[in-house]
């Protein structure tokens, strides 16, 4: 049975703001979904909507098959982690832990049994008598996912909760919050702005632009066949490089000095991607075209060259991803090839895959 | 302070020596007065060191043998005025938190006006309301009790508006985290919100108390009945003597008697006070 169920779900916020035009998603038992977005876009307004701490302008929410629209927060089966923890000041990490059952009128005994067991899963025998602010960030976090997790809900929220750590530990943190949720199995909707934790964690994405859902789809779907030039661009770092074109008998037209041969029935403008992973460098003979070296970023493992295609009337910023250690002189050329299997090509007008 | 100017730090203490002078003097001479016979203020001197009178001043003061013009001994009094104080505070400190509750954190009709005409009647304490106000208190016959001593001076507009303050800084995500964790009106106030207004609430206290403890006019106005009389009312009977002198050292242990409430509720709640004054521990 499916988990959650998002049918025709809007938003317009009391000052008319349309924040989400509709959404439909369905969720199934255990999956990991992340909302993935720029800033603004309508990933928290769409999460708290399923927490139920923002109203549902249109539309039904099911979870576990019964429609749950207008029931509070608490009556919804589900927990939240807030990107600033939210935890009780003035209550000691198990208090915090054991306020949702408290509430709910479990017994001591119960209480106290499940918020161990919580401790003991994620490390914090110790710091239960601790207060939050005795806690590092890490341990905060922590806290705050042991927070939801003993109320056992039907669904998890997550709204950005790695965005106030450090790199290392947001690294450590995400391997942890997913090994934990395999283990539980428990349905886990999870925003980000990152995509390379959105990549990492998610069963599925949902990539929002400007509150419509673009493409939902597993990471490597989304990856290897994005369906409009914004997922494109979105997912994969460094970003796909995306050129203006025409499509006509030749081929790819990319301006009167440079084509590249393709049969296609499409006619008119489009656009043409290829992620820098997939140019090759070859040797001039055998080149589609060259770039114009601007700047070498070498990380080690592997080198982004940054250039321009020169197109004739201008010239087109690209970026090339090479494994290993490169030096390549400023302001020379590199040729370059891109292969037919790794093209992407979208209608310009509609903005889809053709 | 980073400068170490040995003239400046002179400068500095010398003046706060020179505060603490002017301050504390008056209290010392109510000390030192309260230890001789009375008849050491009539030659009109005034003594700056211990007599050896202090026990017996003391003793019949409190019990209530010295003529204090009151029919009531002053450790009676002393309830009177603590049994005032306290009910103005915790009347106070209830209301207010409640109305700043109702204000912050509820979207009913007229909201913002409620608010504001809580507001506007920081422009009305008892004092210009007094004949109306005596008129209200005398016509639910609450003259001489210690209703009519506390219900009149428990609305407070100075502490909704503090709270009101206070409220609104606490963190939405917070609110929110109480919700999902299935925290209801009541028990968020009481779990959530009265916890975090800890150093707030401990800082009203002190300065609500002292103003309670302080009051004049009113009990003045409305109690006859010496049983009703507070402390400080009573200072200001006993310099109306028809005749024969005052009798200072009377007067001088009544008043420090009168002082030490206050002083022992903000030596005692001074952590928390400063913290409530200067932090808000969110
Ligand atoms: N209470 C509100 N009233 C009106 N508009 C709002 C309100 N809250 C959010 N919005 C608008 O709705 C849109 C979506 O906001 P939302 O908070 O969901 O963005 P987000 O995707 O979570 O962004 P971020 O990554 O920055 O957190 C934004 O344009 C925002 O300005
Ligand atoms: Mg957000």
């Amino acid at each position: 049975m499916s988990d959650v169920v998002l049918n025709n779900i809007g938003k317009t916020y009391p000052n008319g703001y349309h924040a989400i035009p509709s959404i439909d998603l369905t969720i199934e038992e255990g999956e990991f979904i992340v909302l993935v977005g720029p800033s603004g876009c309508g990933k928290s307004t769409l999460l708290r909507m399923v927490a139920g701490l923002e109203t549902i302008s249109q539309g039904d929410l099911m979870i576990k098959g019964a429609k749950v629209n207008d029931k509070e927060p608490a009556d919804r089966d589900i927990a939240m982690v807030f990107q600033n923890y939210a935890l009780y000041p003035h209550m000691t990490v198990y208090a915090n832990m054991a306020y949702g059952l408290k509430n709910r009128g479990e017994s001591k005994e119960v209480i106290a049994e499940k918020v161990t067991s919580v401790a003991n899963m994620l490390g914090l025998e110790e710091l239960l008598e601790r207060k939050p602010k005795q806690l590092s960030g890490g341990q905060r976090q922590r806290v705050a996912m042991g927070r939801a997790m003993v109320r056992d809900p039907k669904v998890f929220l997550f709204d950005e909760p790695l965005s106030n750590l450090d790199a290392k530990l947001r690294v450590q943190m995400r391997v942890e919050i997913r090994q934990l949720q395999r283990k539980l199995g428990t349905t886990t909707l999870y925003v980000t702005h990152d995509q390379v934790e959105a990549m990492t964690l998610a069963d599925r994405l949902v990539v929002l632009n400007k509150g419509k859902a673009e493409q939902i789809g597993s990471p490597m779907a989304l990856y290897n066949k994005p369906a409009t030039p914004f997922v494109a661009a979105f997912i994969g770092s460094p970003s796909m490089n995306l050129l203006p074109a025409n499509l006509d008998e030749q081929g790819i037209c990319l301006s009167d000095r440079l084509s590249l041969p393709l049969v296609h029935d499409h006619r008119g403008s489009i656009i043409w991607g290829i992620r820098p992973e997939h140019l090759e460098v070859v040797d001039e003979a055998n080149a589609d075209f060259a770039l114009r070296i601007q700047a070498v970023e070498s990380l080690g493992a592997e080198t982004l060259i940054h250039g321009t295609v020169d197109l004739g009337v201008k010239q087109e910023p690209m970026v090339v991803r090479l494994a290993g250690p490169h030096w390549p002189e400023i302001n020379s050329l590199l040729w370059l090839k891109a292969p037919l299997d790794h093209w992407h090509v979208f209608d310009a007008v509609t903005q889809q895959r053709l | 302070m980073i400068e170490n100017r040995p003239w400046l730090t002179f400068v500095s203490h010398f003046s706060l020596l020179l505060g603490i002078g002017v301050v504390a003097l008056p209290v010392w001479v109510a000390l030192v007065a309260s230890t001789h016979p009375s008849s050491a203020f009539g030659a009109g001197e005034i003594p700056l060191w211990f007599g050896d009178q202090a026990l017996e001043n003391w003793r019949s003061v409190f019990l209530g043998e010295a003529s204090s013009g009151v029919d009531v001994p002053v450790w009676y009094m002393m309830l009177n005025s603590f049994i005032m104080a306290l009910g103005i505070t915790v009347g106070k400190l209830f209301i207010s938190l409640l109305s700043a509750y109702a204000i912050v954190f509820f979207r009913f009709p007229f909201r913002g006006a409620c608010f504001w005409v809580i507001f506007i009647t920081l422009m009305l304490p008892v004092e210009v309301r007094i004949v109306p106000t005596y008129e209200v208190v005398a016509n639910l016959d609450m003259l001489n009790s210690y209703s009519g001593l506390i219900l009149p001076l428990i609305a407070s507009a100075t502490a909704t508006f503090l709270f009101r303050q206070c409220f609104m800084t606490m963190p939405g995500e917070l609110i929110e985290a109480a919700r999902i964790d299935g925290a209801g009106p009541i028990r968020f106030f009481f779990d959530i919100l009265l916890p975090m207004s800890r150093t707030n609430i401990a800082a009203l206290f002190v300065i609500m108390f002292i103003y309670g403890w302080n009051q004049y006019l009113w009990p003045v106005i409305i109690t006859t009945d010496d049983a009703y009389y507070t402390l400080v009312m009573s200072i200001k009977r006993m310099l109306a003597v028809d005749q024969g002198d005052i009798e200072w050292n009377h007067v001088m242990v009544t008043t420090l008697l009168a002082m030490i409430p206050p002083v022992a509720v903000v030596i005692g709640m001074q952590k928390l006070f400063v913290k409530g004054l200067v932090d808000a521990e969110k």
